[in-house]
């Protein structure tokens, strides 16, 4: 009798113990896209998911988006863009969407925004770092991966942007997903299942209205097909903005969540773990990502 | 009879002359690193070979190294790591320059390629080595950009006008780098160092504030585990480069390059990949460029 009692105790301190660690060390996620809304649309879904488990979330906008519009710009645009960023926080459930100053359609891989960078990532104390790769359409979009990729090693350095001081581990780097081929397409090393959270990806693309429902469409030709009414406006961006699930994509879900759950799941984000960083094994992904279930 | 006496006379010159330009034809050879012992590293064996045959290397450093320390930095950190190459330098029997660039901070910029132009033609270099231009440090990214876009401009005398154009262009070769995208390292040259290995840990040694301070402490290698003494340094310096098992493509290198050696018996190799741009070597050019190659 004594010996189960001591043995249930063990158990119950074992579990407790567990549960400690993970609620005691949430992870903390920094994800840096060139514009307020670029986040969002390729890694709503993760982001929600990780709040929802209590880890820390961050996005940040290397510029202000101040030239997304077709009649309105600069800083009257940057204005209303940083409000739909916090607001589409506040739907994620993330906790903090920063919107840095530079120009939008201007950024370059200068020392200055470098510095800006390496000073989110060391306050943000980061386990995780997401970025776009250097390859995409938009030269906003390859420089903030280069910036991203130039501070993924000087994150550590005593010595550099030293007023802040330097990360003791070298967080993980991933890209978001891209369709483009070359210099080589992009590898899906690691895919999340966010179909529980779609509806919270899609409340938070409404929240940057002045691009889903005004600069995108203008930009497509679409402007004239925008609903008025907002629930028909929900369902036009579910229509608009359901990411194709390729088939490589597909290959690393069922890696990550077994070929029965995997072959079904409807909407899912994929990351591709940059070289630079620390290079995790299967194990730390896990660790890293805990909402991937290699159970069936 | 006096024209076959001349006849006799010029083969004779042509002969001698010949041969002469072929033992004494003296190569110059530059290898531009980022930091002060990014040569030594990768390239410090070959460098010694050519150096006891009777070539002249010389190592560039485009940065100060200023920032390769956790707890010294700047004028203090540079003065001592030029000193640390001088000392390398002479080891190998070569010369070190350490240009006065910020590490740390390095970019591609027009200054930074004039300063590789002049120097590159000022060595009359028949070969210039250089890094990839992707690896985890953006100063080498950025280093192996600058030598990059100098490789087809040292031959263009409205280029740099205040120093004289090269009459042949150089050969260009990466030093080795392990990372995989968007495209391997290729292993096209294989130089056997197994005689000068000693030399080459002796000369990473001299760059003590980074074999055995910073290099030690980014590795999370605690103070007290490096080793005071000279021998003792040497050896563990040794020991954590380690013999490398080489890989498959590796054996093949040497093999290619060495067909009487058995790759299984060599311990130490560096290789080196043909840049695109720069003169393109035929494998008899290669031969020329390298005379070590085929013989220990």
């Amino acid at each position: 009798m004594k010996n189960i009692i001591f043995f249930i105790l063990i158990i119950a301190c074992g579990i407790s113990v567990n549960g400690q660690n993970e609620v005691n060390q949430p992870l903390r996620i920094i994800a840096i896209g060139a514009h307020p809304d670029d986040l969002d649309q390729q890694m709503g879904g993760t982001a929600a998911l990780f709040s929802e488990m209590g880890h820390h979330v961050k996005f940040v906008s290397v510029t202000n988006g101040d030239a997304g519009h077709f009649n309105k710009g600069g800083g009257h645009l940057a204005k209303i863009r940083r409000a739909e960023a916090a607001e589409a926080a506040k739907r994620l459930g993330i906790d903090a969407y920063t919107v840095l100053d530079n120009h939008d359609g201007e950024l370059l891989p200068t020392l200055t925004v470098r510095h800006q960078i390496i000073r989110e990532i060391r306050n943000w104390n980061a386990d995780i770092v997401i970025t776009h790769r250097p390859v995409d359409y938009h030269p906003d979009h390859r420089y903030t991966g280069i910036i991203v990729q130039d501070a993924a090693y000087l994150v550590i350095v005593p010595n550099i942007t030293p007023d802040t001081p330097p990360l003791k581990k070298n967080p993980v780097f991933l890209y978001l997903e891209d369709d483009f081929q070359k210099p080589y397409p992009f590898q899906p090393d690691i895919a999340v299942d966010i179909t529980d959270v779609f509806d919270k990806k899609i409340s938070a693309h409404d929240a940057h209205k002045s691009q889903m429902y005004e600069w995108l469409p203008w930009v497509n030709k679409q402007l004239a097909n925008v609903p008025e009414q907002s629930d028909k406006k929900l369902e036009w961006l579910k229509e608009n903005w359901t990411l194709p699930i390729t088939p490589k994509v597909r290959q690393s879900l069922i890696k990550w969540y077994g070929k029965k759950k995997g072959e079904k799941i409807l909407h899912a984000e994929a990351f591709e773990i940059c070289e630079y960083g620390r290079q995790p094994s299967k194990k730390e992904i896990l660790q890293l990502f805990p909402m991937l279930n290699l159970k069936e | 009879m006096k024209k076959t006496i001349l006849l006799i006379g010029f083969i004779f010159i042509g002969l001698s002359m010949s041969g002469q330009d072929k033992e004494n034809k003296v190569l110059n050879i530059i290898a531009i690193g980022a930091h002060p012992d990014d040569c030594d590293s990768k390239f410090g064996g070959t460098a010694a070979l050519f150096a006891k045959m009777g070539h002249n290397v010389k190592f560039l450093a485009l940065t100060s190294g200023d920032a390769g320390h956790q707890s010294m930095g700047g004028g203090v950190l540079a003065k001592r790591r030029r000193t640390e190459a001088k000392n390398a330098a002479e080891i190998l029997g070569i010369e070190y320059e350490v240009l006065d660039n910020h590490d740390g901070e390095l970019l591609p910029t027009l200054n930074v390629r004039h300063q590789v132009i002049r120097r590159i033609r000022e060595w009359n270099a028949d070969i210039v080595l250089l890094l990839r231009s992707n690896d985890y440090h953006p100063d080498h990214r950025n280093a192996g950009i600058v030598v990059q876009d100098a490789a087809y401009l040292v031959i263009v005398p409205n280029v740099t006008p205040d120093t004289p154009p090269l009459k042949k262009n150089p050969v260009f070769l990466y030093m080795k780098d392990n990372f995989q995208k968007p495209n391997p390292f290729s292993n096209d040259i294989a130089i056997i160092i197994d005689k000068v290995y000693d030399q080459k840990i002796a000369a990473l040694a001299a760059h003590e504030s980074q074999m055995f301070e910073w290099g030690p402490w980014t590795n999370g290698i605690k103070e007290s585990e490096v080793p005071n003494g000279e021998k003792e340094r040497l050896a563990w310096l040794k020991l954590h480069s380690g013999k490398k098992n080489f890989e498959q493509i590796e054996m093949d290198a040497i093999k290619k390059w060495y067909p009487n050696e058995e790759p299984i018996d060599v311990e130490h190799a560096e290789f080196l990949e043909i840049c695109e741009y720069g003169k393109q070597p035929t494998e008899q050019e290669i031969k020329e460029l390298f005379p070590m190659l085929g013989n220990l």
